[in-house]
């Protein structure tokens, strides 16, 4: 699993994130549309699963761990 | 099997069917640019889901596949017979592979030595280097010079310093990039990030939703709703490679040298623009601020002095020239000058002002082009979760029947119409309601006939190949629908149909045109819903069939007695190629003749509750019939009483009731029979069928018959009592009866008795 929620609600990325995470962080976000997000630990980010971040504009934790998507989409 | 395998078995028969419908149209009709792009598309898709679930023989294999059809889709290589037969040769293995996917997946060992063989094959098609995809650019994204696309202007804009950077003065290669992924892609195992992350010296990128994000109850994760865009330092061919198996979802436009300096000009004449207006706003608040005092003369001589200069240096000697006559007009007035100021201001602003109105105007008509109607979402849904359904609607069909049971009782031993009015008003909502959630779910059952009709055009072109007869192979009607137990049923009563068609009733080219007739022959599939009925008639324009032939190999066979067959009218003697074993065919072939094929047809007709029937005209063809219940769920039945039993017979089976007095009946071969419309009806008792003892039948009897048409014959089943006719839902035999003949399955009634009913034929065979 690489979608999972810590006690305080903050939302983990881990590893590399596959189209069927988009399911799992929807469904997080979803039961709780305030979580933060924190991507550090991510190494790869689907096309899926960027979709559902950008659509809910969590508020993000760190750097994004998928160096091109830290470069291309988080600093921008 | 989990959901996500389930669903690459059933998209993967899909695609193959439809890439092998483009192929064959390919084939017969000429490449077009829509089917090549087509069918390099199923194969992609194909080839992505064999990624996904692991399968890497079936991919390497499709990916050689898709290079070759990516280079006819280049134009570099022209489409030969040869390439379409290797393509569904490849779409066989694929299929094959398919099979044992589901059955036991993995794939069987020897996948890998076949792929290579495959690869081999597909790869000797092509003349150079399958990674040369030069050819693949897309012809849409603009390649003149000079105008770019808004997109590409705002792209730019947006990656400014990263672009002077990679330039350093010199002139290089640089393209942008708008991908548009297919919603569905994310099905067909595609992350469109992917391309965008291998693309050489990425300059800028954006990720946008490409409509509106929906709110998050009703977001789907699962399509695509982006459009990546980026600018990259490289050639155009080299990033049409990355989008290669994507050319209808990318734009790719070339920025040369020109439109690039061009741009940065651009830029400056921006800047420029906003330094000349703010001059100008500048001298207009010199001249409001002081419009009086001794200076101002020579005040306003200074207004002029720097607004001309300004407005020459930008190149608008026309603005320039307008201020400088409001000056001459008079130096007492400060309003001329004001006016031509703010003149100057707005023709400045106008330019903008017309060049954002296109803008906007081209990205409303964007806009509404993707605003159409949405797709049809389609939900796969188990088939036996619907057989659980309608079990559950059937039974509350037959749930609600006791409401006017119930009302009865209580008019008849509480004596109270009111209440029992009240109980049959309840009773007739429930029925209404009932009727229709059994109807609603009936209809998720229905898929069109085409479902059934789309492999056929494949076998025909293989079999006509092989009997090299030529053949135009046409459907209608393939959206009527049919109940899913009826159309799985009917691909092999059709196979055996056109194989029939094409081996005997297809006359060979050289015949055909000794005949006067066209050498290609026609062979149509028409289905039709007639009443609710489902008609499907197999029609050739062949030889026809000769009642003569069938006539003497009926009395070879001894298939009725000679007597019988040297009187039979000629439209009954060419319906007896359903009988078993009778073949006209002159030799049996591996395609069709050993006098099975039409038989089969009948039997599974017969067992569905249809009818077949044969028409045929000597010289000119042949049509086979087949008429069937629309759906099975609901059955029209007759009850009918014997030896104090009562059994249901389905109405398809019925011809017709008759009462006939013993006298007219006679003993005939130790069998009763009776003489109806100049035809002699053998008489059998049902209660002696379904081994019931039977009360001999006195000579002053009137005797009731069911008359069974069967097998071109008419039979009478005799009972004691017919009762009701109703339209029951028949359920099958369970367990240890399920084997049992003679059943069509079995029906509740209202008081609640179990209702056997028969499949009549199959007991009269």
């Amino acid at each position: 699993m690489s979608v999972c929620q810590r006690d305080d609600g903050t939302i983990f990325l881990e590893g590399d994130c596959h189209v069927e995470d988009a399911q799992a962080l929807l469904r997080l976000v979803e039961a709780a549309p305030t979580s933060s997000l924190d991507w550090t630990r991510c190494t790869y980010l689907h096309t899926a699963v960027l979709q559902v971040i950008l659509a809910v504009q969590p508020t993000r934790i760190g750097p994004c761990g998928d160096g091109w998507i830290q470069r291309w989409v988080a600093s921008r | 099997m989990n959901a996500l395998h389930e669903q690459f078995v059933a998209e993967a028969r899909e695609l193959i069917h439809e890439a092998t419908n483009d192929l064959i149209a390919v084939e017969r009709e000429g490449a077009s640019a829509v089917r090549i792009d087509r069918i390099l598309r199923a194969f992609h898709t194909l080839k992505g889901s064999a990624g996904v679930v692991e399968l890497p023989a079936m991919a390497s294999t499709l990916h050689a596949a898709e290079d070759l059809l990516a280079a006819i889709h280049g134009g570099r290589l022209r489409i030969t017979s040869e390439m379409i037969d290797q393509a569904l040769t490849c779409l066989d293995q694929v299929s094959g592979w398919v099979n044992a996917f589901e059955k036991h997946h993995p794939v069987p060992p020897g996948a890998g030595d076949e792929a290579r063989l495959m690869v081999a094959q597909l790869r000797d098609f092509l003349p150079d280097s399958p990674s040369d995809t030069r050819n693949l650019e897309d012809p849409r994204s603009p390649s003149d010079e000079g105008a770019l696309p808004e997109w590409v202007s705002h792209l730019l804009d947006d990656a400014r310093a990263d672009i002077s950077r990679y330039l350093q003065g010199r002139a290089r290669d640089i393209v942008a990039i708008s991908y548009e992924p297919r919603p569905a892609c994310f099905f067909d195992g595609d992350d469109p990030l992917a391309l965008m992350r291998v693309l050489p010296n990425l300059l800028a990128f954006q990720a946008e939703a490409r409509e509106p994000v929906a709110p998050l109850s009703d977001f789907d994760p699962y399509a695509c709703n982006l459009r990546l865009q980026a600018i990259a330092g490289g050639s155009r061919a080299d990033v049409s490679a990355i989008f290669r198996l994507v050319p209808d979802q990318v734009r790719i436009a070339d920025i040369p040298g020109e439109a690039l300096r061009a741009w940065m000009q651009r830029d400056k004449d921006d800047d420029a623009i906003k330094l000349v207006r703010a001059i100008l706003e500048e001298q207009k608040r010199v001249l409001a601020a002081s419009p009086e005092g001794d200076d101002r003369a020579a005040r306003r001589g200074a207004v002029v002095r720097t607004a001309v200069n300004a407005l020459r240096h930008h190149g608008r000697r026309d603005l320039a020239a307008a201020i400088d006559g409001a000056m001459t007009s008079g130096f007492a007035e400060v309003a001329p000058l004001i006016s031509a100021i703010d003149a100057a201001l707005a023709s400045l602003a106008t330019v903008v002002a017309i060049g954002d109105a296109e803008v906007e105007g081209a990205d409303r008509n964007a806009e509404a082009m993707a605003n159409g109607p949405p797709p049809t979402r389609l939900l796969r849904v188990d088939e036996r979760r619907i057989d659980v359904l309608l079990n559950l609607a059937s039974d509350l069909v037959v749930a609600k029947n006791s409401y006017a049971l119930l009302a009865s009782r209580i008019e008849n031993e509480l004596g109270s119409h009111t209440l029992a009015r009240a109980v049959k008003r309840e009773h007739e909502v429930i029925e209404r309601l009932s009727v229709e959630i059994h109807a609603a779910i009936l209809q998720l059952r229905m898929v069109p006939v085409g479902q059934v009709l789309r492999s056929f055009p494949r076998l025909v072109r293989d079999m006509s190949q092989r009997l090299q007869k030529k053949i135009e192979f046409v459907t209608r009607g393939e959206a009527t629908e049919l109940d899913k137990t009826i159309a799985d049923r009917l691909f092999e009563p059709l196979l055996h149909m056109l194989r029939n068609a094409l081996d005997h009733g297809i006359e060979g080219p050289a015949e055909r045109l000794a005949a006067g007739k066209a050498e290609t022959a026609t062979i149509t599939v028409a289905a039709s819903r007639v009443g609710n009925r489902f008609v499907l008639e197999v029609a050739d324009d062949g030889r026809g069939i000769d009642p003569e032939v069938v006539r003497r190999k009926a009395i070879e066979r001894g298939l009725l007695p000679t007597d019988d067959l040297q009187k039979m009218p000629e439209d009954q003697l060419i319906n007896l190629i359903f009988a078993a074993g009778l073949s006209t065919a002159p030799e049996v072939s591996d395609i069709s003749g050993r006098g099975v094929g039409m038989n089969v047809v009948r039997t599974t007709i017969d067992q569905i509750g249809g009818r077949v029937s044969l028409s045929s005209t000597i010289g000119t063809g042949t049509i086979v019939r087949l008429d069937l219940p629309s759906s099975i769920a609901i059955t029209r039945i007759m009850v009918v009483e014997t030896a104090g039993q009562i059994f249901g017979i389905p109405m398809d089976a019925v011809m017709e009731t008759v009462r006939v007095p013993a006298d007219r009946i006679s003993r005939i071969k130790g069998n009763d029979g009776f003489v109806l419309r100049d035809h002699v009806v053998p008489i059998c008792s049902l209660a002696e069928l379904m081994d019931l003892p039977r009360s001999e039948p006195r000579l002053s009897d009137v005797r009731l018959l069911v008359l069974i048409e069967f097998g071109g014959r008419i039979v009478g089943v005799e009972v004691e009592a017919i009762r009701d006719r109703l339209d029951v839902v028949l359920k099958p035999l369970q367990g240890l009866l399920a084997e049992a003949p003679g059943y069509a399955g079995t029906t509740l009634l209202g008081d609640g008795k179990v209702l056997l009913v028969l499949n009549i034929k199959e007991i009269l065979q």
